[in-house]
């Protein structure tokens, strides 16, 4: 396994509010999503998702909800919400546009 | 736009705000279901449980504990803080919807707002009349200790001392630390740049007494009180003096300050907040300063001395009041009436009272006026709630439908309360901001309303320590009352209209939206009828009140003070002593005279030492010679210095005998004139003209003959009868502070400038002051009665205003909810007449138990008013049938207007609603 790249800060809200915009996870299903989709060069610390979890609640980001797991455990979901989702779309635009400008910068060669 | 979610769907999702130990609960579960779900999760990827378990431990950080303390921590200020904005949030929503609400009916909102000013408004200002000359503490150390000590005798009320009386009294006296004594006097500082100042004359332990330490200087010796006159001349001087005629020099003391031609070594400065018990004392002075025969045992019935005292720790104020009983009369043991002075009258018996000098700090009768002005203002502001109450409810049952609907799905009737509550209070606080305005403009009108020269015309303490009438501000006091007030008023009257709206009989409103579309009875409602009831009483109250005043004020302002106050203007020049020798004043007082004769537009020119309406002149003890000594008691009478021409002047009318001429002089047989008050008390079956009276002033002791009567003139205040008087001519006895009175032909305010011009050719040095026409004063000695009833006055005019706003409001509203059952009434051929009269009769029948209410109300509230009436009688008939009438007619038209308007109802129109 490759060793973790620690996240930019700011850009954990970001993740986990993508990742729930495939539908409501708990806590944990987040953080597999997060190295899934990363291939594993993203490390999540698991004490900071949860605050960062707290914090989005807090903002109307997300909300959550008790369920049950396909293992009969009980669990808390997390859920975009209307307010979350439109958060989504303009700081993925914003992040989007700033990871391209870094990158173009970076493939400048000197003449 | 992405705004929060609406409050309230955190309830719709069972997301209730939970409890911190719950909190931290479900945190601790979901870590712990993170934690297997993690290890499991190795495992399936081959790992050994061992090594599974502490990878995931790694993965969390530090120490499980620290991490679950740590989110649980985050977990519960996340949850505080969310409750916390939900609160907000629902705040927010309620002000948006109740503001949305109002905008609707601006019309409304203006109503009540304004409404809710003038209520508030007044009682703000009343309010700080009251807190200034009642409530607040008095400016002194600890005033709460303080006593007044005065003499009384049963004949009159609480006098004052001299300064042998006080010597025995303060010898004897064990209740308190230390007394004092103050008097305080006009004064000219002389000199350069002459000036008019006040001065108090007091004894060593007046600051001590009050608690008051100089910081500038030192205090009068404790010494100088053990002598009696011609103790060295020294003064404390005013911080305000000190910066005014010495600009604040930092080496003032053992500097001298002429007063009155008199040296005085200045010893030290006062503190700037305090200005004496008087409130404007500019320098204090030693009492035994004073020459040594002014305070004599002779002059032991010189009585112009108060007396203040502080109370022993630990000495309750009941055993200072029986041993000033006591002492009391071993003052007068020790000076009682000398031989020759017992006369005529009944027997007088002396002794003194002790009182807190809280309940002197303002005469009864302000205190009095102003406690039935709160009273009037309280009454004007309920009227103002219940008015505000009947639009509320008359808002909330046009909104019945809406709350039902709200009910029925399911909101919680406290939310709803508080929704309608919300709209109240916002309603209430618009008021309140709005009613700082007019309680400002009322503060300020108080203020310079009734001033402190004004309440002393009239006889009346106007503050101690400058607590009265001019200290009135719109303090942080009086706008915490505001506050107080405002919230009490949007809480009490929303409170029961929103309860009522909210009342769950649901499924009527939801059945049929116009709940008064029914046929036949009232449908105004219980509560609505009494507010009704309420308006009518609360009004009627007010204006028996008012009327009442109004009525005893016509009555002050109809007494014939017995001279003519038309085209006379009156100043004062202050000679001081000193400056004209004694004997050579009457000379001096004829120069004057007719200099002034000499301006134009001057027809008379006149002397006297105390004006008219002064509240009050120098008085004294008057015997018979040729009557035997019967020790029954003393017969008092006023004594006045005039010029033989100020009879003429102020058109005082001779009922017999002569009065001065320039004969009567200094040398002559001596003379006096009196009045007819004392012609019949001291003469009353034979001639006082001829008779020999001694009168123990102005040197007339030795006897003096009688030689005319004239007509009572009232040197006292407009509604208490002339004393017995007497006169003597000022060629006769040596008088230094005089008045001058002339009668002008026109304005008297137009010679005033040539007056002052001629006298200073004559007296350059003498200040002129006092200048006021007869008029001015005689309208400042009913100043305090105008008051009253001027402001009461206001008040009911409000009320009434007020109360006809609600009547017809609620009269309109029922009328309104009627449209269709008097539609069908007129379609079915009911004579509109008798229409207008069934709606009218409603109304009446609610104002007759009004006004049925107010009158029993109005004959045990204005006893209040007894001591503020003159020759009016609490129960008043004339007064009661006026505004039984006023309040009947004011009722009925409020009533007859809406019945009119559904009288004119187009049955067409009204059945298609």
């Amino acid at each position: 396994m490759a060793q973790p790249t620690p996240l930019l800060k700011g850009t954990l809200d970001v993740l986990v509010l993508k990742s729930l915009c495939w539908g409501a996870m708990h806590g944990f299903e987040i953080t597999v999503w997060l190295e899934d989709h990363s291939a594993g060069y993203l490390a999540v610390d698991d004490g900071a998702l949860y605050q960062a979890l707290h914090r989005m609640e807090e903002r109307l980001l997300i909300r959550a909800e008790w369920g049950i797991t396909e293992n009969n455990r009980r669990a808390r979901y997390y859920m975009l919400t209307a307010t979350g989702r439109a958060h989504l779309r303009s700081e993925s635009a914003s992040l989007v546009r700033y990871a391209r400008t870094v990158m173009a910068i970076l493939a400048e060669h000197p003449a | 736009m992405t705004g929060p979610i609406r409050a309230g769907v955190r309830r719709l999702f069972r997301l209730a705000v939970r409890r911190g130990d719950s909190i931290r609960e479900q945190m601790d579960e979901e870590l712990r279901f993170h934690l297997d779900a993690r290890v499991a999760h190795f495992i399936a990827r081959g790992m050994t449980p061992e090594g599974a378990r502490a990878e995931a431990m790694r993965r969390l950080g530090t120490s499980l504990p620290e991490t679950l303390d740590r989110l649980g921590r985050s977990a519960v200020w996340k949850e505080q803080r969310m409750a916390m904005r939900e609160r907000i949030d629902d705040l927010m929503h309620d002000v948006r919807y109740a503001v949305r609400g109002l905008m609707r009916r601006p019309g409304f909102a203006v109503v009540a707002v304004f409404t809710l000013a003038i209520g508030i408004g007044a009682n703000t200002a009343i309010f700080s009349a009251v807190d200034a000359l009642l409530l607040r503490a008095l400016p002194f150390n600890n005033p709460s200790r303080l006593s007044d000590i005065a003499l009384t005798s049963t004949s009159g009320g609480p006098t004052q001392w001299s300064w042998p009386k006080f010597q025995v009294y303060r010898n004897a006296q064990r209740s308190y630390s230390s007394v004092a004594l103050m008097a305080t006097m006009p004064a000219t500082l002389t000199g350069a740049d002459p000036d008019r100042i006040s001065i108090e004359s007091v004894t060593a332990a007046y600051l001590t007494t009050l608690g008051v330490r100089i910081t500038m200087g030192h205090d009068f010796p404790a010494e100088q009180d053990s002598i009696s006159g011609d103790a060295p001349k020294r003064a404390l001087i005013s911080n305000s003096l000190w910066q005014r005629r010495f600009q604040a020099d930092p080496n003032v003391v053992g500097k001298f300050i002429h007063i009155d031609s008199d040296a005085y070594e200045i010893i030290g400065v006062l503190p700037p907040t305090f200005l004496g018990l008087s409130g404007k004392a500019d320098v204090l002075i030693p009492v035994t300063a004073r020459p040594t025969d002014e305070l004599a045992a002779a002059q032991a019935w010189s009585l112009e001395y108060t007396m203040i005292g502080r109370l022993k720790p630990g000495v309750m104020p009941g055993r200072a009041a029986s041993e000033a009983r006591i002492l009391g009369e071993r003052v007068y043991d020790a000076y009682p009436f000398g031989k020759g002075m017992f006369t005529t009258g009944t027997a007088d018996k002396w002794s003194a009272v002790a009182r807190p000098l809280d309940t002197i700090r303002v005469a009864a009768t302000v205190r009095r006026s102003l406690l039935v002005l709160f009273v009037a203002v309280g009454i004007v502001l309920l009227i103002a709630c219940v008015n505000l109450a009947n639009l509320l409810l008359g808002r909330a049952s046009s909104r019945r439908q809406e709350i039902a609907v709200r009910l029925a799905i399911g909101a919680g009737r406290a939310r709803l309360v508080r929704l309608l509550l919300t709209e109240s209070l916002l309603l209430a606080l618009a008021g309140g901001t709005a009613s700082v305005l007019v309680g400002w403009w009322g503060t300020h009108l108080l203020r310079t309303l009734n001033d402190a020269d004004a309440l002393s015309a009239q006889g009346l303490a106007s503050g101690i320590g400058g607590s009265g009438f001019e200290s009135i501000r719109l303090d942080p006091r009086a706008l915490v009352f505001t506050f107080a007030v405002t919230l009490f008023v949007g809480v009490f009257f929303g409170l029961v209209p929103a309860l009522q709206a909210t009342r769950p009989q649901l499924t009527a409103e939801l059945k049929d939206g116009s709940s008064g579309s029914g046929l036949g009875g009232v449908r105004l409602g219980a509560t609505r009828r009494i507010l009704v009831v309420a308006e009518v009483a609360l009004a009627l109250m007010l204006l028996a009140g008012s009327g009442l005043m109004l009525r005893s004020l016509r009555n002050l302002m109809g007494v014939n003070p017995g001279f003519d106050s038309d085209r006379v203007l009156t100043l004062r020049l202050s000679v001081p002593p000193g400056v004209v020798a004694p004997d050579s004043m009457p000379g001096f007082y004829q120069e004057v005279q007719s200099a002034l004769a000499a301006v134009p537009g001057v027809l008379q020119v006149a002397l006297a030492d105390c004006p008219p309406l002064n509240g009050g002149c120098n008085a004294t003890i008057m015997t018979f010679p040729d009557r035997p000594q019967t020790v029954t008691g003393n017969a008092m009478v006023g004594v006045h210095w005039v010029s033989p021409s100020w009879f003429g002047t102020m058109r005082v009318p001779v009922k017999r005998g002569r009065l001065f001429t320039t004969d009567d002089r200094l040398g002559g047989p001596k003379v006096v004139v009196i009045n007819e008050a004392a012609a019949r008390k001291y003469f009353p079956n034979e001639d006082p003209v001829g008779k020999t009276v001694k009168v123990f002033q102005g040197g007339f002791d030795a006897g003096a003959t009688v030689i005319g009567i004239v007509g009572d003139v009232r040197f006292g205040t407009v509604n208490s009868a002339a004393a017995p008087d007497t006169y003597i001519s000022y060629n006769q006895a040596r008088v230094s502070r005089m008045m001058i009175f002339l009668r002008t032909a026109g304005n008297p305010l137009t010679v005033v400038a040539s007056a002052r011009r001629t006298l200073h050719v004559i007296a350059p040095l003498d200040p002129v002051f006092d200048i006021r026409t007869m008029s001015e004063r005689v309208g400042a000695a009913t100043s305090q009665a105008r008051f009253s009833a001027t402001l009461l006055t206001l008040f009911a005019v409000i009320a009434l205003g007020l109360a006809f706003m609600g009547i017809y409001g609620v009269m309109s509203f029922g009328v309104a909810q009627r449209t269709r059952e008097i539609g069908i009434r007129i379609a079915l051929g009911a004579d509109r007449t008798r229409v207008l009269r069934m709606i009218v009769r409603e109304g009446a029948v609610l104002v007759t138990i009004g006004a049925a209410i107010g009158l029993a109300a109005a004959f045990a509230l204005t006893r209040l008013l007894r001591t503020l009436l003159f020759e009016v009688a609490p129960t008043d008939p004339v007064t009661y049938v006026g505004i039984v009438v006023v309040v009947g007619v004011a009722a009925l038209v409020a009533s007859w207007l809406p019945a009119r308007q559904a009288s004119r109802v187009e049955p067409t129109e009204a059945l298609r609603r």
